[in-house]
């Protein structure tokens, strides 16, 4: 962890973390014994479901709950149904898992359930919107929007995190040949790609746009790429997409070329497992392996109150459970133990100033959050940009007080969501 | 590791390790050079009054938190900053009950009712002495206070004799022993250099903002010089106002109390420099001897006000929205 320097004049910098070179290959993990699918629908047990215990699966089958409904899951392996759970994530939106009981002896040409891929988006969205590096496929099919850029993240948006330097140095040519199966399928006319400025490893990026990002956190996020490459600055409340801006990772560019060149859609994630010590191992494991299982493959012992981050150290979230499943946009899988984890408190804003030197968007924080305890999140928005936050956690992580700021700021944003649809 | 319970909690997940601990600790580093120059100069009685100052301080936090059934928070010490700063201010003779009262005023009017920590508009340590100074103005006198110590230098407390006496008193004070603390005046206020020590090391670590120191010694040695080119005969030169009195115990640790004082650049300097105005606006017109008190509440006042003077956020004004 990165502590306060003794001279602390200037405002603290965080810098992105460099391509670990010493990990070249990737340890792959063998399908568990059990799946677990997440799929972001909750259970309705007054509609008719079309899948249930028991049945049996085929490897690439589309999964859905109901007739209606638009979330489904790719089944990575032939198999059997086992039998379902709810999961509810950090903001008390619940998902389904789907426990899949693998079948090793489903052999042959029934294995596969779709075998003619369509180039086209709508078959993207329809049956690719799950592959490793989650294909964003509802922005780009939405009319809402008009997306004309894209935007690779070759550099990692969290710091810690190597693994989308890690894709596009290491399959460079699948991601270019992705990178023109989407431009063909889509309207952009223009593909960046964000690469750390200090990066030396020669990649031929041949038909992108080459953005070279700081190492300064948090310059890699959409809102500081649009502002500082692009040329556009973001309103308050306003997204990346809504500009005809969309973000993709590196491994959807990849996934997608491999499953357009092998004739079926892949199922491994490439995930960076940071343990305790810091120490980097390369996974790549089929969607829906518990995490549990790789923590068990590389020795990383998990006891009571450690933590377990997905994603980075400051915009990741913690899972309450080991057998989470790996998931189409997990990258990162960080531990900590519970010696190392920060407390917080329930202070009241001391008025220090800290984030508000700290903070890229100019949000006046230590006013923020005085109005977001009083749950005002209209007058938040309204006088205290609560909507110009661009999410990078670096608040909460400078806070004197030891108020979880970055926990307010998403609770009021999700908040005044609520109070606009219901207005 | 089937049932392991994990523990989860909101991103980030690092954090700097700072602490409202971390920060008073560093106030109190910070004063102990100055606070020890006190000790050795006016004696037993000064460690004395420090002390009861510092502990009646906590203990008031410890009674109040009880009494109104809030957590206690002494161990983020900032009570005890309060409390120190406050002995620091006054006279080494100051009797118990005087400071107790202080100390009470100070941690329970100052910060307190309005909330406690992070709540107070004032600073509590000045709402203390801005009380005392109005209810027992003898006890602060300095020259009272010290009748009975004998001292290698002019035992006249600067400020007042450049109050009663006029320009004519200055020619016992010279800079080099203002800063060196030759002196008569609070416990912890008369040694100069150990306070510009102790505020450059806060600065340094971040726990002072610079902004506000600079730009309220700037405001002070600017208007001194202007009252001072347009009439020597009846003002004080700069430095004379810079090194006496609570001057320097105000630029580097009472106008920069977090809770009471801008956060933005601009009104930082503002601030600053209008603090600095008012400490000379005060000497020289007012009919206080040390404006610092007053003048540092005054700005406190107006910190909300200024405060609202802030950068434009990420994507607010911008016409190709």
């Amino acid at each position: 962890m990165i502590k306060r320097s003794l001279f602390a004049l200037s405002k603290p910098k965080l810098t992105y973390d460099l391509l670990d070179t010493s990990l070249q290959s990737v340890d792959e993990i063998a399908v568990p014994g059990s799946l677990t699918l997440l799929l972001p629908e909750k259970i309705d047990s007054a509609k008719k479901a079309l899948i249930g215990p028991g049945d049996a699966v085929k490897r690439g089958q589309k999964l859905k709950l109901y007739d209606d409904s638009t979330p489904y899951v790719l089944s990575p392996v032939a198999g059997k149904i086992k039998g379902f759970d709810s999961y509810s994530d950090d903001f008390g939106n619940t998902a389904t898992y789907i426990l899949i009981k693998p079948d090793p002896s489903a052999k042959g040409d029934d294995q596969c359930a779709q075998t003619d891929l369509e180039q086209t988006l709508e078959f993207a969205a329809d049956y690719l919107g799950q592959i490793p590096g989650e294909l964003p496929v509802s922005t780009l099919t939405n009319p809402n929007y008009d997306i004309r850029t894209i935007v690779v993240t070759g550099a990692d948006t969290d710091i810690l995190c190597d693994t989308c330097q890690f894709v596009c140095t290491a399959y460079a040519g699948l991601m270019v040949a992705g990178a023109k199966i989407l431009k063909a399928m889509t309207r952009a006319d223009r593909i960046c790609i964000t690469v750390p400025e200090n990066l030396s490893a020669q990649v031929d990026l041949d038909g992108f746009n080459v953005l070279r990002t700081s190492d300064t956190y948090p310059s890699n996020l959409p809102a500081m790429v649009m502002k500082d490459h692009l040329g556009k600055q973001l309103s308050p409340g306003m997204t990346p997409e809504d500009m005809g801006v969309c973000f993709i990772r590196p491994e959807a560019l990849v996934s997608l070329a491999r499953t357009y060149e092998t004739g079926q859609p892949v199922f491994d994630k490439i995930i960076t497992l940071i343990d305790k010590g810091g120490k980097r191992c390369r996974v790549k494991a089929t969607i829906g392996t518990p995490i549990s299982k790789i923590f068990s493959c590389f020795n990383v012992q998990i006891n009571e109150q450690d933590r377990i981050i997905i994603g980075g150290p400051m915009r990741g979230h913690a899972t309450y459970t080991v057998h989470h499943p790996v998931v189409p946009d997990m990258d990162t899988i960080m531990v900590q133990d519970r010696d190392v984890i920060p407390e917080l408190s329930d202070n009241a804003c001391i008025n220090c100033g800290e984030c508000i030197r700290v903070c890229p968007a100019n949000v006046p924080v230590n006013l923020l959050v005085r109005y977001l305890e009083a749950d005002l999140y209209e007058e938040a928005a309204d006088r205290f940009d609560l909507e110009s936050c661009i999410e990078c956690g670096l608040c909460g992580y400078v806070c004197r007080a030891r108020i979880p700021l970055y926990q307010y700021i998403r609770l009021g944003k999700q908040e005044l969501l609520t109070l606009r649809e219901n207005a | 590791m089937t049932n392991t319970k994990l523990i989860v909690s909101h991103a980030p997940f690092w954090h700097n390790g700072d602490s409202l601990f971390q920060q008073n600790l560093n106030f109190i580093i910070a004063l102990i050079p100055a606070a020890l120059f006190g000790i050795l100069h006016f004696g037993a009685p000064a460690l004395g009054v420090l002390t009861l100052a510092t502990s009646s301080a906590m203990l008031w936090e410890v009674i109040m938190s009880v009494l109104s059934k809030k957590k206690v928070a002494i161990g983020n010490m900032e009570s005890a900053v309060i409390g120190l700063l406050f002995g620091m201010m006054v006279p080494a003779t100051m009797p118990w009950w005087v400071v107790i009262t202080g100390t009470f005023v100070a941690v329970i009017l100052g910060k307190f009712v309005f909330g406690g920590t992070g709540g107070n508009p004032f600073h509590p340590t000045l709402v203390g002495m801005a009380i005392l100074t109005m209810s027992w103005p003898a006890f602060l006198d300095f020259d009272t206070a010290y009748v009975s110590y004998q001292f290698d230098f002019t035992a006249l407390a600067p400020l007042v004799a450049l109050k009663s006496q006029g320009t004519s008193a200055l020619a016992s004070f010279s800079n080099y022993n203002l800063l060196m603390g030759n002196e008569v005046g609070g416990i912890g206020s008369t040694f100069g250099l150990g306070i510009i020590i102790g505020g450059i090391y806060l600065m340094l670590r971040g726990y002072a903002r610079w902004e506000i120191v600079v730009a309220f010694i700037a405001g002070v040695l600017i208007t001194a010089t202007i009252f001072f080119a347009l009439h020597p005969d009846a003002y004080a030169p700069p430095l004379f106002h810079l090194f006496a009195g609570y001057t320097l115990l105000g630029a580097f640790f009472l106008a920069v109390e977090n809770s009471s004082s801008p956060v933005n650049r601009i009104p930082m300097l503002i601030y600053g420099f209008l603090g600095g105005f008012m400490v000379i606006l005060i000497r020289n017109i007012g009919i206080y001897p040390d404006g610092t008190v007053l003048a540092i509440l005054l700005i406190n006042l107006i910190n909300p006000l200024i405060d609202i003077i802030r950068p434009k956020a990420l994507g607010k004004g911008v016409s190709n929205a």
